[in-house]
């Protein structure tokens, strides 16, 4: 290996080791100080590469089907080298390759399976030549204003175009993912058929409401949520792409969901093992990321079957047998599917809330008034106790007032290791615990010492 | 006052129903619902037939360019009706690019002018940098100055002509990050560039805002107090940040 690279992979190792003994979780440091050292790192190392570089990007979902892709070719025995949630920028996906990386130039892995921020993405895709890309889907983010959207997916259209042998897994379901089919050589599209769960539109996203292409109205016989569904332009005839793979028949209990899914030309019965139908989503994604490698599908369905969710992504704690569910928002699509789980369940609830604003969860909290957080107000909901944590608490609270919430059934305890303790000893029949992203670690560190464990 | 009904005037929520600028409606509504004032919101679209002189309460939100076109060529077109209710006192709460369109005009980085309304006197200039942050804004109520906070994210730069501010700037940007203002205000016209929920965070704002509607109406201002201890501390946490009071 030249010089350089060497140096910059074994000082990457250097900083991986040492923040590892300071206790320090998974960070993008160890590619950023070999990126400083040798800027070709990245390059270099994604070549070693034998079968190919899979990257997933979108704004929800990205771990999940991400982890879930690596899984299933770690299953049919291939190695594969995969990057740490979150670490899904250009330090964070070098970090992944200098991690794994041997100093015997002849190392090597089958797949690199990444996720990719969404607004890096042009910039990893300059370093990382992809064999194939899968967009989950595109939603307003809260670090998304005005139009950012809109920049974010022409640039990724852009960096795509200069991408001509590279096979493309696309959420035909989301008009704004779906218009990007007609760049790839090859697309595969992935969806949900209509089931029995029919949301309400009126708060149907703007997103929802113009064609990608020609900005004419978009017609939807039905819909997901948000702008996922069945849609179709008045204008100039887009509409939503057959899928190769795609699920039907989806229903979604307690603690599994389900639904029928053809492929290989045969019947088979997708199983996972957590609830909401987002879920579901990201499976498909993978499968018919998985089919694109020929993987064979009883071995993508077991290895779904027995898919473990990461940390905060509907985890399940337990407490002298009750259970407490605990689940990542950073957007309203998201924090309203954690709501449409939250209200499909039976029995008395407590629900906590912790917002932080840090970098990472975005500094502008105003998304929070774009969720549904009026569906909280029912009366026949069971709500026992609305708890809001994290250093905006506070207006969490504002919000749940203002949503028509009893004020005397809200709680504000910023600090997250009393809100957590009260969650523990709830009274409610279940807890759900919704966190931003700089919330979730504290809020799963407490749950992991307080309750009885998973 | 059984007999009072406001009516509220939500422009366009189908093509700016963003970033949590709908929590002032709610805010509004809620605060007066909650003193037993009833309140009716219309949401307007586009094209719809309207006279902003039946309003009591109208709230302009922003948008991205497209919708922001979409907008400024709809209220051009009632454009004399608009500026009747201005000057009859119509409540009126402008956010960021709603905020920049009741203006003289905006300059864009290339130098092109585009028209505003023209109905206050302002113009905005595109800056090179995006005006982004946490906001602490002093606004003064009768008999006081409240300190408000809220968001900021700009790249349009205002400057006002003969034209009050909204407030002063007390941490943050405001109207051009140069001037220490914020926003503007033409009798009961406000515009700001604080989006999402800047009224429910900050309840005496609200208020001030039911008040003069009702005065309006020749209806006594009288709000019975309510219990702010949410918005308060709310409000506490963001201006403790910005090391105000
Ligand atoms: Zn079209």
């Amino acid at each position: 290996m030249p010089f350089r690279l060497c140096a910059a992979v074994w000082a990457g190792k250097t900083v991986a080791a040492l923040s590892r003994m300071l206790g320090h979780r998974g960070s993008s440091l160890p590619g950023h100080v070999a990126l400083r050292i040798y800027p070709g790192t990245l390059r270099a190392l994604a070549r070693r590469a034998k079968k190919g570089v899979i990257l997933v990007t979108g704004t929800n979902g990205k771990t999940t089907t991400n982890n879930m892709i690596a899984q299933m070719l770690s299953d049919a025995g291939h190695s594969v080298i995969i990057n740490r949630e979150g670490a899904n920028m250009l330090p964070g996906i070098a970090t992944a390759f200098v991690r794994s990386a041997g100093v015997n130039p002849a190392y090597s892995f089958d797949y690199a399976v990444l996720e990719v921020d969404e607004a890096s993405f042009p910039r990893v895709v300059e370093q990382v030549n992809p064999d194939v890309v899968v967009v989950t889907n595109f939603f307003r983010d809260q670090l998304d204003r005005y139009g950012e959207l809109d920049q974010t997916i022409s640039f990724i259209r852009d960096a795509l175009r200069k991408l001509p042998k590279t096979r493309l897994v696309l959420n035909g379901d989301d008009p704004l993912v779906a218009q990007l089919g007609r760049i790839g050589p090859e697309t595969t599209y992935f969806g949900l058929a209509p089931h029995g769960r029919v949301l309400d539109t009126s708060g149907a996203s703007r997103e929802a409401r113009f064609c990608p292409l020609c900005g004419t109205d978009l017609h939807y016989s039905f819909y997901h949520y948000s702008q996922l569904g069945l849609y179709e332009c008045t204008g100039c005839g887009f509409e939503r792409p057959e899928p190769a793979v795609q699920g039907w028949e989806a229903v979604s209990s307690v603690d599994e969901t389900t639904c029928r899914v053809v492929l290989d030309g045969r019947d088979f019965r997708l199983n996972l093992p957590t609830q909401g139908f987002y879920n579901l989503y990201n499976a498909l994604a993978a499968l018919c990321a998985g089919s694109g490698l020929r993987l064979e599908p009883e071995t993508m369905l077991k290895s779904l079957y027995h898919y473990k969710p990461e940390i905060g992504r509907l985890q399940h704690f337990r407490h002298r047998g009750r259970p407490l569910y605990l689940n990542l928002v950073k957007n309203p699509a998201g924090f309203n599917e954690s709501l449409a789980i939250l209200l499909a369940a039976r029995g008395s609830k407590d629900l906590y809330i912790a917002i932080n604003d840090n970098a990472a969860d975005g500094r502008d909290i105003s998304w929070l008034w774009d969720v549904d957080v009026e569906l909280l107000a029912e009366p026949d909901l069971e709500i026992n106790r609305f708890l809001c944590s994290g250093e905006r608490a506070a207006e969490m609270a504002v919000r749940l007032k203002y949503a028509g919430v009893s004020a005397r059934k809200i709680g504000v305890e910023p600090r997250v290791q009393d809100a957590v303790g009260e969650m523990v000893r709830g009274g409610g029949d279940a807890a759900y615990l919704l966190a931003t992203y700089t919330a979730l670690w504290p809020t799963e560190k407490a749950l992991s010492t307080m309750s009885d464990g998973k | 006052m059984t007999d009072v009904m406001l009516t509220v005037y939500h422009l366009y929520p189908d093509l700016l129903n963003l970033y949590g600028d709908r929590g002032n409606i709610i805010a509004f509504r809620r605060r007066c619902e909650w003193r037993g004032i009833a309140v009716q919101v219309r949401e307007i679209n586009l094209g719809e037939r309207i006279d902003f002189t039946d309003a009591d309460f109208l709230f302009l939100g922003g948008g991205s360019d497209r919708e922001q076109d979409l907008m400024a060529e709809d209220l051009s077109s009632r454009r004399a009706n608009l500026r009747d209710a201005f000057e009859d006192g119509m409540v009126t709460l402008a956010i960021c690019g709603g905020y920049q369109l009741l203006g003289r005009y905006y300059r864009s980085l290339s130098g092109r002018v585009i028209p505003g309304l023209d109905l206050l006197d302002f113009y905005t200039q595109a800056g090179t940098t995006r005006l982004i942050g946490n906001v602490a804004v002093g606004i003064s109520v009768p008999g006081r100055i409240v300190h408000v906070s809220g968001f900021e994210n700009h790249s349009g730069q205002t400057f006002l002509g003969e034209i009050k501010p909204f407030g002063r700037v007390l941490s943050g940007h405001g109207n051009n990050g140069a001037d220490g203002t914020e926003g503007a205000r033409y009798k009961n016209v406000f515009c700001s560039y604080m989006h999402g929920p800047l009224l429910p965070k900050n309840p005496a704002l609200t208020d001030y805002f039911i008040r003069l509607a009702l005065e309006r109406r020749g209806r006594d201002g009288f709000l019975a107090p309510l219990d702010d201890g949410f918005e308060d501390a709310a409000n506490q946490v963001m201006l403790s940040r910005l090391k105000i009071l």
